[in-house]
């Protein structure tokens, strides 16, 4: 892998030209995501348990959004784009890969990520607190033990996603020492790329309303109470 | 780009309505609760921290005790009555059982509280704010009490919009002691 990074960086010295890699729904989806689970831990530890409420639905929507983003978003946006098979990661373990968006490797992280997000959303969503205050809205779906159970997953699980964040932030840190920062153009959205490597193709941004809109139709239907609306 | 207006709209589109308190009112029917409060309040409510703190350790952990389960019971009562309320149907029968629970237990609350059944003692997930502020939490047990008896009122009658606007204030009430007073604990 470190044979890969300096490979690259040896092509790209040369060139100075930032091309577009991630599009705007991606890094809206990435920085919003971050910011509301950082809402979700701050709202819930200071007893705002309805603005955690919202926020795990928000983060649902997101989810959704992103599964489909993941179908019609652009080319560095979709699954059947970065999700890959064990003889990519093989050649990216040699530095034989080549390409833009997420790398082998970083694939699986961000699966790895979106699949922790939606246990916790998951969980969340049948959890009731422990006073009674406060339901999850799916919780009313599911007996009182359940939703009890839910909730100290709930509060379990937060130390795993906490873990797939913390080891995300570790690769983060791991490339920028090897010379390669993944912040900034997970901001600007544009990155130096190998003058060989396909172009980034964008998504539509009609496409982008379509998948929003669903997600919150999706999450709308759901938090209503789901099937025939509760219970 | 469009995507960033479309993506603040659709987050205020999402947060239209729904109520995640379990005895959130859905309406203004909140108002009821409020009228007959006077009436309610009119019960004298004597709740007094009482002096004496446990002179054995034995007697401070049975009194943390049955402080815990009796916690616990009004949890389940609690939980119990948010699932009615939240049904299209209430249950009136769940609703008043656990009702009897709440007001049963209310009055005993700020009474479990002697000083040296803190955290110092044993497990428990009382904190030591409680001693550090007894007026003020004994305040906060008596507005339960009252709030456990206008709910307690409202559940003898079958106005379910009462009983939903006097469930959300009782659990208002649990909440503002809770959050204050109360330390996360593992059981």
């Amino acid at each position: 892998m470190p044979r890969q990074i300096s490979r690259e960086d040896e092509t790209l010295s040369g060139e100075a030209r930032a091309q577009p890699v991630w599009d705007l729904p991606v890094r809206l989806f990435h920085w919003v995501l971050a910011g509301l689970i950082g809402f979700s831990w701050w709202s819930v530890k200071f007893h705002h348990t309805d603005w955690h409420i919202w926020s795990g639905c928000a983060i649902l929507t997101l989810l959704i959004f992103r599964i489909l983003w993941g179908f019609a978003g652009s080319s560095t946006a979709r699954f059947a784009s970065f999700v890959r098979g064990p003889r990519a990661l093989r050649d990216y373990w040699r530095g034989s890969w080549s390409g833009i968006g997420h790398n082998p490797l970083g694939a699986l992280s961000v699966l790895l990520l979106l699949a922790a997000v939606a246990v916790q959303v998951g969980l969340g969503l049948i959890s009731e607190d422990e006073d009674g205050l406060y339901m999850g809205p799916l919780a009313v779906l599911v007996s009182t033990d359940t939703a009890d159970k839910a909730r100290d997953l709930h509060e379990l699980w937060f130390n795993i996603l906490l873990g797939v964040i913390a080891l995300h932030l570790l690769a983060i840190l791991y490339y920028r020492l090897r010379g390669r920062g993944l912040t900034w153009p997970m901001i600007t959205g544009k990155a130096r790329v190998a003058p060989d490597d396909e172009r980034m193709r964008p998504g539509k941004w009609w496409a982008a309303l379509l998948c929003l809109a669903a997600g919150i139709a999706i999450t709308r239907w759901i938090i209503a109470g789901a099937p025939p609306f509760g219970s | 780009m469009r995507f960033t207006t479309f993506a603040a709209a659709s987050a205020c589109v999402l947060l239209a309505a729904c109520d995640w308190q379990a005895g959130q009112a859905n309406n203004a029917q909140g108002n009821i609760a409020e009228d007959s409060r006077p009436a309610t309040n009119a019960v004298a409510t004597t709740t007094a921290m009482p002096s004496a703190a446990p002179k054995t350790k034995e007697e401070a952990l049975k009194i943390m005790h049955e402080r815990h389960e009796g916690m616990e019971g009004l949890g389940k009562a609690m939980k119990a009555i948010g699932r009615e309320v939240k049904s299209d149907s209430p249950n009136l029968d769940t609703i008043r059982a656990s009702a009897k629970t709440i007001t049963d237990f209310a009055p005993r609350v700020a009474s479990l509280f002697p000083p040296g059944t803190g955290p110092d003692v044993g497990k428990t997930g009382a904190k030591p704010e409680i001693w550090q502020n007894p007026h003020d939490f004994v305040a906060k047990a008596g507005d339960f009490q009252k709030a456990a008896q206008a709910f307690g009122a409202a559940a003898g009658g079958s106005d379910v919009n009462a009983i939903k606007a006097s469930f959300a204030d009782l659990g208002d009430s649990c909440k503002a002691c809770h959050d204050k007073y109360r330390a996360k604990m593992k059981h």
